[in-house]
Order: C-alpha cells, then structure tokens, then sequence
C-alpha cells in the first residue's frame, strides 16, 4: 500500500524534476548556466544583451519567467537593484528568494574587487560591498560555475556528477585559453573604460585601469572631467573601450585627443551565447586591448 | 665617584655591550650557552616551517574539488535593519489666478464636490512650497513575512501614515497576502508613489473619484498570479475598511441644528444616518495582463471594479447658499476603470529614446437615497451621482537623462445626479493640458519643469487656469526600485 502510494507520488513528480527551470538575469548568467546545466536546464535570459543592465525596469514579463522558475542565477552584488527585487517581490515564487536554494550569486561565490569603499553616493551609484561585473574575467567565472554545479546538484542531486563534470569542462576550456589571452594582452598599455565593467578582465590580464569616461559610476561624463582625463593621459599608450549601449561621443573625443583608438566591445555575449561565444566575447575584448600597444 | 664607575664598568659587561678585551670565564660559558640555545631553536623553526610548507602544499589541491556554492546575495543593506529611504520634495509654483489654483481644484464641480470641512492640508502657496517628504522602512520580518511603512511628514511637521503593511513570503501557487493599510492595486497609477509620477500632481479623474492620494484604505489584499503560458496574469481582491473615502464613507452623524449658517434646522426635518455597518465595506477586484513581447516592448492591460456596501453624505451648503436645505444620503457605490499602459524600451543610454505610453478610464456610480432632509417627505427619493474620466500621458526620453511628458486629462464627460423623475442636475467637465520636462542628475535626483493650462468647471463658471511648476526630487537612501 505504502510503497504503491511513493510509486505513484514518484510518477507523479518524475516529470516536474525533469527539466529544472532557470532564469538567468544576464547572457552571461544563461551562458554559464547552459554551459553547466546542460540539456537538464530550460533558460530564459531577463536582460537584452544590448542593454545596460542597471537600468532595466521590472516588467510583467521578468515576473511571469520569475514565477516559475525553479533557480534564479544573478551576477548580484547589487547589479540588478533596481529592478530584480522588484521583479521577484511581485513574481510570489517564494522558492526562489535571496537566502534560499533557488536564488544563486554569482558575485557572491567570488573575492569582489573595491569591496569596502565608503558607501557614499557623492562616488555615484557605488556597490560598496565590491564591483559586481565579475563576468568578464574567465578566472571568476571558472570558480561560479564550479559554485553554480553544486547547487544545481542540491536541486538535482541524480545529475550531480554530470554538472561537475561540466563545470570542470568549463573550468578546463579557461585554463586552456587564459595563457594565450595573456601572452596577446602582455605589453598593452591598458585601457580607460566607460564604465568600471571591464576591471576584472583588465585585472586578470595584469593591465592598468587607466581612467573611466563617467567622473564616478552612473553619471554622464562632463567635458571638465574628459579634459582632466586627457591631461592625465597625455603622452601613455591606451585604448578607450565603450560598449555599444553606452554614448560614444565621450569615448571618441578623449581618443583623438590622446591619439588613441576608441573601440565599442560588447559586454555580453548573445542571448543563447555558448562557451565559445563567451570565449569571442573575451577575444574581442582582448583583441581591443591590444590596440593600446 | 670611583665606586659608581665601577659598578657601571660591572653592568654593562654583564650586558654584554663592553667587548671582552679582559675576559671571565662566567661570561664565556653564558655566551656558549646562548649559542647553543640559538641553534637549537633555529632548527626547530626550520623544522616546523618545513612541517607548514607541507601542510599548504598538501592543503592547497584538496580545496579545489570541494567548491561549494552560497546562499544569499551581497547587499550594501545592514544585515538586520531595515532599507531606509528618504524622498524630498520641493516646488516652486505660479498660476495666473493670484495663487487660487489650488483651491479651484479643491472646489470642482462634480458628484464629490468638496461638501466643506475635509480639505486636505497640503496648500500651495505661490512661491516655494515643500511638499510632504516620504519616509520609507521595508525589511524582511522572518521567512513568512515582508513588511513596509511609508510615512509623509509635510512642512509644517504634520505626519501622515500612508502605508503599513505586511506581505507573505511563503504562499504557493503564485498566493500573495498584503494585510494592513496600503495603496489599493486598482487600476495602473494608483499604487505610485508621487516620487514616482512623470508630473508633478495628480491627474484630475483620480483627484475627483478617487482623492487626492488615490485608493488608500485599511484591509487585506490577495493577488494570484495564475500559470498562463507565456500571458502574465495577476489578479487580486481587496477587502478594505471603507473609511474617508470620497465614495466610501461611514459613521456620520445625522444633522443636528444649528445649521452651518447658524440658524435652526426645519421642524418639517425627518429621516437619520444609520450606524457604521462593520468592515469590510469596501470590496475591490482588479486583473491585469501582459503578453511577452520582444525585449524592446511592453504592454500590460487591466480591469478593475471597487464596491462600497455603506456610503453616506452629509449636505449643508447652507453658509454659502442659505435658502439650501440640509440633507443626507446614504446607500451603495460602485466603480470601474480601465487601465493600458505600453513601453519602448530603446537601447540608448540613461533612458534616452525611451518611449511610454499610458491611459486610464474611471466611472464612478453613487446610488444613494435620501436618509435625512429638511423636507421630510423627500426622505426614501434615490439619487444617483454618476461621473467618469480619463487620462492619457506620454513620456519620451528625448536625450540621455532627459525626459519630454505630455498629459491630457479630463473629469466629468459624465457629471449628473439622477432622481426619480430624471436628470436633476449636470456639471460641465474640467480638462487640462500639462507638458513637463524632466533632468535626471542621477538616478537619485530630478528636476521638473512643468506648465499646466487647465479649464476648470468651478461653481457653474469656466474658470481657465494656467499654471507653472519647477519641481526638485531627491532620494536618499536605499537604491529605489524601478517599478513597472
């Protein structure tokens, strides 16, 4: 009788565990969540690759994805502040609140950079517990998706060893390819960013952050500061990285007047980007610093 | 003095800083035996730094294979206090009518005509005015309950509670409870704070059907989010109180003499208010639908109803008008609206090429029947106060950080009471057109310029009003959520 009842309850719930459903906030989020997760995963991206992702609006459409959802993967860190609190507060999926299994930090798996500065908005709109864009930096993003294979093997306990042999894949493919990256970008002279978002890969290549076209985070750039920049600069080699989302008059005026290159690198990868598409994503990252020789 | 040399001589050999140029064999054998202490302790440094190096180099690989993942997220939040935000709000306001802008809206004709006596306190002067400022509190309580409290302090240091309430955390199936005093969620702006209005005041349906403030009442709310594919579904009730509402109202007293101009009421007076039916007495039912479109685009579309089981009215016009007699009704009202709201989101920085649209339509239905009047015969007629409005507005981001807003908003296509001969009386409509732009410093600060022409139906007159707005709005404190 007992053991009728659990073949049935099992029957029951059989199909529900096949297919976990996860939302993941950025391309890069859904990049490493297929890349871990693989076949066992149904993905839906909340952020358009092209936009910036602090300025996204909570809309009916993150909710609905948000309501089902089995596992959220954010970047966190206060990135999506203003608008994935929202969007999960009105979803009512309580499986997927911060503090419980389907709510997964990528930021929070790993040491952030500027963690500590004063959390004082004359810096602009600054995340005082660290720089929360860690997914350009191979490295980091190796150690999430060993964190992200853990929790989906408490999700999915039967697919455990294959998500961390996935993950390892994945850690593998950046072992792999970091040497090389490293090798190209050695010898440039760093670059000046439009926004900090680029601090991690420029840390894990070993290259100087040389200045940022927003006189502090989330505030349009004025001429005063582009001019201070400029002076500052005069005479260094550099490259003036922007991404397409992000005004390119700032970036094109520091650039001719330093001599420099400005170059709009995409910060994502496409929406259903694969490993590879990170990888293209990182090597035209790369191949945009090294202009700076 | 000899003496004191020697002693010196003494110690400081014995501190070892005079260089034995005449030794002793007790210094020697102290000094070998430092030496040998030295070395002793030298190798055993060495052997456990050795040991150290081991253990690392042991340690280090074992760590790798056990990653483990953590719950959570990293936020700038104090683990266990509250968010807190701050919302100032300024205005600098002109109107060609001496300053009498404000009270022309407070007297517009219509089936809530201000009846004298509850005129909120938020006057306008025409200069420098500080609007209320919003205080803000929210925090997770446990794992079942969310909680938030909003409180307006104006400039006079009045403080107003405008919502306390929980939310459940838990609920399945998509459940949501909110319990407490909150913003109703009829309709698309109704549960928008002014922070988060594209003008600066509000529109004139929601000022005359539903006040100043919007729904705001005491209660319970569930809301449902339903699976429908890839349609958001949400759909809620409300159970409120039903207190102060402009269509919503309970416990009057019936009149007693003297009247507002003092003199007696006519003997010739019958009829009384009934007592305040218990709560809940005001019921509301609101749905809303938004399809998933592209990522460029969204839509959402919604219905709303409100029903009141117990309204009553007190009239005594009588200081303005003295031959008016004084009456009240009492009985049951209902509302509808629609609400569409659309938005482009463009892929340009800091909100420029952002386009959005939206629009609302209230209708307001009052049944009411004479409970009291000088005339006690009239007592038992119906009255039925019928009015209704709408609004469209739209926002174009026509440069990074700056926004363009165009309003057009109007009360009254429908203004008339019914009794039962027919029409009794009607009112003409008040509309206006309103243009604001708006500078967003950062996402924590905005300025607003406004221009506002109006024509108001006040007292049976056209009245036009055109007014001017220079708004600051400054927000402190906990990052603010970008609602849709």
């Amino acid at each position: 009788m007992t053991r009728a009842f659990w073949a049935i309850l099992l029957a029951l719930t059989a199909p529900l565990a096949w297919a976990l459903n996860v939302v993941a906030t950025t391309a890069s989020m859904g990049m490493l969540t297929r890349s871990v997760g693989g076949p066992g995963v149904n993905i839906t991206v909340l952020a358009p690759p092209d936009r910036d992702p602090h300025q996204l609006q909570a809309k009916p459409s993150m909710m609905r994805a948000l309501r089902d959802a089995d596992l959220v993967v954010a970047v966190g860190a206060e990135l999506e502040a203003g608008w994935l609190p929202a969007a999960l507060d009105a979803a009512a999926n309580p499986r997927v609140l911060p503090g419980r299994l389907g709510y997964f930090e990528a930021a929070a798996q790993v040491p952030l950079l500027e963690a500590g500065l004063p959390a004082d908005r004359a810096r602009g709109d600054v995340h005082p517990m660290g720089n929360p864009h860690v997914h350009l930096d191979p490295q980091r993003m190796a150690d999430i998706a060993r964190a992200l294979a853990e929790r989906l093997a408490r999700l999915k306990p039967e697919q455990a060893a294959d998500f961390r042999a996935r993950a390892e894949g994945f850690a593998g493919s950046v072992q792999a390819r970091l040497p090389a990256w490293r090798t190209q970008a050695a010898g440039s002279g760093g670059a000046v960013l439009y926004h900090k978002d680029g601090v991690y890969l420029l840390d894990r290549l070993g290259l100087p952050l040389l200045g940022t076209i927003e006189p502090v985070p989330g505030v349009p750039p004025t001429a005063r500061h582009l001019a201070e920049l400029t002076d500052r600069l005069r005479g260094r080699r550099g490259v003036v990285l922007y991404h397409p989302y992000q005004p390119a008059q700032g970036p094109q005026r520091v650039a001719e007047a330093l001599g420099w290159k400005a170059i709009a690198v995409p910060m994502e990868p496409p929406v259903s980007a694969s490993a590879e598409d990170y990888f293209r994503l990182i090597d035209q990252w790369v191949a945009a610093l090294v202009q700076a020789k | 003095m000899h003496v004191k040399f020697k002693h010196l001589a003494g110690a400081l050999a014995l501190a070892g800083i005079i260089t034995p140029s005449h030794a002793n064999p007790e210094i020697d054998a102290l000094r070998a035996e430092i030496a040998q202490m030295r070395q002793q302790y030298e190798a055993r440094l060495a052997e456990l730094e050795a040991r150290l190096k081991d253990a690392e180099g042991r340690a280090a690989p074992a760590a790798q294979p056990t990653a483990s993942d953590r719950l959570g997220a990293l936020t700038s939040g104090a683990a266990f206090n509250p968010q807190i935000s701050v919302i100032l709000d300024g205005v600098y306001y002109r109107d060609n009518k001496k300053g009498k802008g404000p009270e022309l809206y407070a007297h517009l004709d219509g089936i809530n005509h201000s009846h004298g006596g509850h005129d909120h306190g938020h006057e306008l002067e025409r200069g420098f005015n500080l609007r209320p400022t919003e205080l803000v509190f929210s925090a997770t309580v446990d794992p079942w309950f969310d909680a938030n409290l909003m409180l307006t302090v104006d400039s006079h240091g009045g403080v107003e509670l405008e919502q306390a309430y929980f939310d459940t955390r838990s609920l399945p199936a998509g459940l949501k409870l909110r319990g407490g005093k909150f913003f109703s969620g009829i309709g698309y702006l109704n549960d928008k704070h002014p922070h988060q209005w594209d003008f600066v005041d509000q529109n004139l349906p929601y000022r005359t059907l539903l006040g100043e403030h919007g729904l705001m009442d005491t209660g319970l709310q569930l809301t449902w989010r339903p699976k429908t594919g890839s349609l958001y579904t949400l759909l809620g009730v409300e159970a409120l109180q039903g207190n102060e509402q402009l269509f919503a109202t309970a416990g009057l007293a019936t009149p007693t003499s003297p009247r507002a101009d003092g003199s007696p009421l006519a003997p010739t007076r019958a009829g009384e208010l009934t007592g305040k039916k218990a709560g809940p007495r005001l019921w509301t039912a609101f749905a809303k639908f938004a399809p998933t479109l592209s990522d460029d685009h969204a839509l959402q579309l919604g219905v709303w109803g409100g029903w009141a089981n117990q309204h009553q009215e007190v009239h005594d016009h009588t200081l303005e008008d003295p031959g008016s007699l004084v009456h009240a009704l009492e009985g049951k009202s209902r509302l509808w609206g629609l609400d569409a709201v659309y938005k482009f989101d463009a892929p340009g920085a800091y909100g420029a090429g952002d386009f959005s649209l939206n629009a609302e339509y209230l209708r307001e239905v009052k049944d009411l029947s004479i409970a009291f009047h000088e005339i006690g015969s009239r007592v038992g007629q119906p009255r039925k106060f019928t009015q209704d409005g709408f609004y469209v507005q739209g926002v174009y981001g026509f440069a990074p950080r700056w926004q363009a807003g165009l309003r057009y908003d109007i009360t009254g296509l429908t203004s008339k009471v019914d009794g039962p001969a027919g029409r009794l009386r009607e009112w003409d409509d008040s509309n206006r057109w309103s243009l604001a732009v708006t500078h967003h410093f950062s996402e924590f600060s905005r300025l607003r310029l406004q221009a506002s022409s109006a024509r108001l139906a006040v007292d049976g007159n056209r009245e036009r009003l055109n007014e001017f707005w220079i708004q600051y709005q400054l927000s402190l404190g906990a990052h603010g959520a970008h609602k849709f």
